[in-house]
């Protein structure tokens, strides 16, 4: 089964949540969803087009457009194709279903994406924060405005 | 993890007075005594010549660090030795970047070293942060929060300078212009 014939099956099966279609090469799938369907959609395509493998997942912060977008970068270990979801959430309340149950390895990139951009994942089984201490839970320190950056430092250097 | 408080210098009126079996005493006058009399430069000769470190390897330097302890640079003929206690520990090197998540931590094994005991700063992060001296999660300024007497910039610097920083630490020692001994 080649991308194209993939993307085909996906958009049939789930008409009007996958949107801005594009196949790049043989191996390269682009495709906007909708947050609501994005547990759907992988489970479809781990049990159905043998997608096994969600190498990362993470988020951009797009503060003119208001925007949130959650990448979710699929490969398989039987077909060649990788696979790229982007699920635009709002920023002031970026909310999307957790795809643990599906692909268990994301519970940690859920855990960094959620202390680092503050996106909730709603029913990931342990939402806590992973590498950054609680005390800066709330920062959201890789969010484009975010302000609390030393400004005390270095005063050997500068 | 418990709350770890602020370090400050071994406060003498926390001490408990009743321990049984134990004789407290919540003055220093003897070793006061001792540093003017010409006793303390043996025992400056004896710690400058025993100072064992921490191996709390922090940073990307904390492989130079480990490489310092290891048999190519045989410190131990210095009587540098590396210890994985810290409590057996006379020196503390921060080896790297101190995020604010590891800054508890890190002051949890400045307190539990005891008395006299010294700090080096290893590598441009923990002198001034170095390349991550805007970053979001390190703490910065450790000097203000340590007594540091030897910096060692570089990045990561050499085992050499590791050594060398000790010779020089040994040296402040001997002159009695250490930090550390107050502590
Ligand atoms: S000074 Fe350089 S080598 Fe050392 S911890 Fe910092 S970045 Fe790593």
């Amino acid at each position: 089964m080649d991308a194209k014939t993939m993307i085909d099956s996906l958009s049939s099966q789930f008409t009007g949540t996958i949107y801005d279609v594009s196949v790049e090469s043989d191996i390269r799938i682009i495709a906007k969803v909708k947050p609501e369907n994005v547990k759907d959609i992988c489970r479809y395509l781990k049990d159905k087009l043998s997608f096994g493998h969600l190498c990362c997942e993470f988020a951009v912060d797009y503060p003119n457009r208001n925007e949130i977008e959650v990448v979710y970068v699929i490969g398989s270990y039987d077909h060649p194709v990788v696979l790229t979801l982007k699920a635009i959430l709002p920023r002031d309340n970026p909310e999307i279903e957790s795809v643990v149950p599906v692909y268990w390895n994301a519970n940690w990139y859920e855990r960094e994406t959620y202390e680092l951009f503050g996106v909730k994942y709603l029913n990931h089984p342990d939402l806590r924060p992973l590498v950054l201490p609680r005390e800066m839970l709330g920062e959201w320190p890789l969010r484009k405005d975010y302000k609390g950056f030393p400004n005390k430092t270095a005063r050997n250097l500068v | 993890m418990a709350e770890v408080k602020a370090v400050t210098p071994n406060n003498k009126e926390d001490m408990p007075e009743e321990i049984p079996g134990v004789m407290t005493t919540s003055s220093s006058a003897i070793s006061d005594f001792l540093k003017k009399t010409k006793a303390q430069d043996l025992i400056n000769w004896g710690r400058k010549n025993s100072l064992w470190f921490t191996v709390n390897a922090m940073g990307c330097c904390g492989v130079e660090l480990l490489s310092t302890g290891m048999a190519h640079y045989d410190t131990d003929r210095f009587g540098i030795i590396p210890r994985n206690s810290p409590r057996h520990a006379d020196v503390l090197i921060i080896s790297g970047y101190v995020t604010k998540k590891y800054l508890p931590a890190l002051q949890r094994i400045w307190d539990q070293m005891p008395a006299p005991k010294w700090v080096i700063c290893f590598g441009d992060c923990a002198i001034s942060g170095g390349p991550f001296y805007e970053s979001y999660s390190t703490a910065q300024n450790i000097d203000e929060i340590f007594p540091v007497d030897v910096y060692v910039p570089g990045c990561p610097p050499r085992c050499e300078a590791l050594i060398q920083a000790f010779v020089e630490l040994q040296q402040k020692i001997a002159a009695k212009k250490d930090k550390g001994t107050e502590y």
